[in-house]
């Protein structure tokens, strides 16, 4: 048996889990989740909620499975009288002073409070009905943070989140005893580029967002895995729709990218995915006027002008793109049978880089593209203005979704985008694409990781996502197969090029895969 | 071809009406002279032996406070449980941060009168009412806002309560 693991057994069920793991997390591996507020596997342990008491046998007293390592022949049980009547005790403690307000709080639904009350809290309270709750007034912690100290349990994962992660110590705990309160530096404000996340830390309604306050509940929801469109870094994010509107960014767990958070930046990244003036139908140039049409006619059209046309041909894509349409307008103008020369270029929009010193390798990375490795990895190239200036003599330029194009060239301009700017209302034809929150899809974050996202609300109007309309220009022209999902284009896609071969939707999974080392992909 | 008939010959007290007439209007009488149980309505709308039950579900009335504003938090357990998805409910937030219903409107076509809106209701703002008067001009006026909901006046249902089951 090698050294480095042991085996122990928890509420009857035998695992083994590398030496040094917390009872916490084996307990997780059993399938056993036990209560706890202060734990969070992002942050540093406290202990000091005393939620998590489990027996322990031969120890004479309770312990915190939180702070606890698990050794070998430990035998934990959970689910012990004594266990759970302490638990009880703690639930009844927090909740002495803890507001009846549920109805009104922005957590309820997704609250560890209520959910770990429910499960074995007490009914009733012993209190006197007379008993006057402590109280304090609601205070403004930051931009988009909110305190309301009445909810407060004082876990305290949001100053150390601050402390320790973010490393911009503002939190602490005010006053002592059962006045204790989380107060902010007089100076300062919670103004961190990744403080939003306290509000996803706080296991209670206590840290609000701004943004989300009042917005909706919490099991009115819709919950679809996602990839953050926000910057190069690709944090792994869940968005939250309500009635096919997205409502909330929120992080999604992944311990290879982005741990369990996201910045702020990427939080509040979402509103544009529920713009109203989107493209609902293909429209076509027919005697000097775009006119709306059905998708065989504009397929049709566009293909038409693509078989007549020789010599140069240039793709102006947004990083923002997936890979799948990326890779399918490439073979629409280069690849093989097309005849045409072909040149593409993607343009990123550069911010500020702000990391998040306690967790290495991540940060809100300068480069605010998604999908710029990706696009490098297709053989789509940097110099974007070089090659805007190359588009106004070429034979046909292919622009996808990039709503800030001013393109003037002499060829056939086809637009495939979202919404239809000013510069391309000179288009020959207009295909409207659903965007990312509406489609199947894939990105390539800066390390080369390919990751997939998923369709989280309908495509307003005739609007199909864009490997759809890319495919079916390929068919027409009799360049390629119908394709039926996204999975099946990144099939292709794996297939033709080198730096993806062998990877599939079910390689890459929830968590990402990364592409063939050597690949030209930045170390 | 003639079909052979067998004519029946019924003594004079079957085959008479004035028998069974008789034996009518006996019965008739007996009821002219019997406690009425006929309910005057819509003059009348109970009487001694019937009334409405206090448990009876019927369109809805919004409780308020004191100040006259809804009691409801928008917390939006209502249209959550509502088994006919006619509770349309839209949250805001007034001026000193209080959480109250921007839009609150019950589709009483819609509604099944289960009752639960009344159940789950944390507030005790939403009612089901002790009444059965709907009817209306239009169809779209069967759609309740919450200035209507607030207007009732009608008594609002006990419900059943488990620990009185018969309601006694």
């Amino acid at each position: 048996m090698p050294d480095d693991v042991v085996n122990l057994t928890i509420d009857g069920v035998p695992v083994s889990v590398p030496k040094g793991t917390l009872v916490i997390e084996a307990a997780k591996q059993a399938g056993v989740l036990v209560p706890h507020y202060c734990y969070h596997p992002g942050l540093p342990v406290a202990g000091l909620c005393r939620m998590c008491l489990v027996e322990i046998e031969k120890q004479p007293k309770l312990a915190i499975a939180c702070a606890t390592q698990a050794t070998e022949g430990m035998v934990v049980k959970t689910q012990a009288e004594q266990a759970k009547r302490a638990r009880t005790s703690v639930l009844e403690f927090l909740l002495i002073n803890h507001p009846l307000d549920c109805p009104i709080c922005d957590q309820a639904g997704e609250c560890e409070l209520q959910d770990f009350t429910f499960q074995e809290g007490r009914p009733a309270t012993r209190y006197s009905p007379d008993y006057a709750k402590r109280f304090n007034p609601v205070e403004d912690f930051g931009p988009d943070v909110l305190y309301v100290p009445n909810r407060c349990i004082l876990c305290t994962r949001c100053v150390r989140f601050m402390e320790d992660v973010a490393k911009e110590p503002v939190l602490n705990v005010s006053e002592r005893g059962d006045r204790a309160y989380i107060g902010i530096h007089p100076d300062e404000r919670l103004d961190h580029p990744w403080a939003g996340n306290v509000v996803d830390l706080c296991p209670v309604g206590s840290l609000l967002s701004k943004d989300f306050l009042h917005k909706a509940r919490a099991w009115e929801l819709d919950k679809t895995a996602a990839v953050c469109t926000g910057c190069s870094q690709g944090c792994n994010v869940t968005l939250d729709t309500r009635e096919n509107v997205v409502v909330r960014v929120r992080p999604r767990p992944n311990l290879e990218v982005n741990r369990y958070f996201i910045c702020d930046h990427g939080r509040m990244n979402y509103r544009w995915m529920n713009r109203g003036d989107r493209i609902e139908a293909p429209l076509v140039r027919r005697d000097g006027e775009l006119r709306a049409t059905d998708w065989d006619e504009a397929v049709e059209h566009v293909a038409t002008r693509l078989r007549g046309a020789a010599g140069r041909a240039v793709a102006l894509v947004s990083p923002r793109a997936s890979t799948e349409a990326l890779f399918l307008a490439r073979e629409l103008l280069g690849g093989g049978g097309a005849g045409l020369d072909w040149t593409g270029a993607f343009q990123v929009v550069m911010g500020e880089e702000a990391p998040l010193p306690g967790v290495p390798d991540l940060a809100l990375r300068a480069e605010r593209a998604p999908n710029g490795t990706g696009a490098e990895l297709l053989g789509y190239r940097r110099d974007y203005p070089a090659v805007l200036a190359a588009a106004e003599s070429a034979a046909v330029v292919l622009v996808l979704d990039e709503p800030e194009v001013a393109v003037r060239t002499a060829g056939a301009l086809i637009y495939v985008g979202t919404v239809l700017p000013e510069g391309a209302r000179g288009a020959e034809a207009v295909l409207p694409i659903a965007n990312v929150a509406e489609e199947d899809g894939t990105f390539v974050n800066r390390d080369g990781r390919v990751q997939r996202y998923f369709q989280a609300k309908p495509a307003p109007g005739m609007a199909r996502p864009a490997w759809w309309v890319l495919s079916e220009l390929l068919v027409t022209l009799r360049r390629g197969e119908h394709l039926a999902s996204a999975s099946a284009a990144f099939d292709v896609l794996a297939e033709r090029v080198a730096p993806f071969a062998g990877l599939s939707y079910s390689s890459v999974g929830l968590v990402g895969q990364r592409v063939s080392v050597g690949a030209g992909v930045p170390a | 071809m003639a079909i052979g008939v067998k004519v029946m010959r019924r003594p004079g007290a079957q085959v008479s009406y004035v028998r069974a007439t008789l034996k009518g209007m006996v019965l008739t009488l007996q009821h002219l002279f019997r406690p009425k149980v006929t309910m005057q309505y819509p003059e009348e709308k109970s009487t001694r032996d019937w009334t409405l039950s206090p448990r009876w579900r019927g369109t809805h009335r919004m409780l308020t406070d004191e100040q006259g504003r809804a009691k409801c938090v928008a917390c939006g357990l209502c249209p959550q449980i509502c088994p006919a998805n006619c509770i349309k409910l839209v949250p805001g937030e007034d001026e000193q941060g209080n959480r109250y219903p921007l839009i609150y409107e019950i589709d009483e076509f819609r509604c099944v009168f289960c009752g639960y809106c009344q159940e789950v209701c944390p507030e005790e703002a939403i009612h089901v009412g002790v009444h059965y008067e709907n009817s209306e001009f239009s169809r779209d006026r069967f759609v309740y806002d919450l200035e209507r909901l607030c207007a009732q006046t009608h008594p609002v249902s006990t419900l059943w309560d488990p620990s009185d089951p018969k309601g006694e």
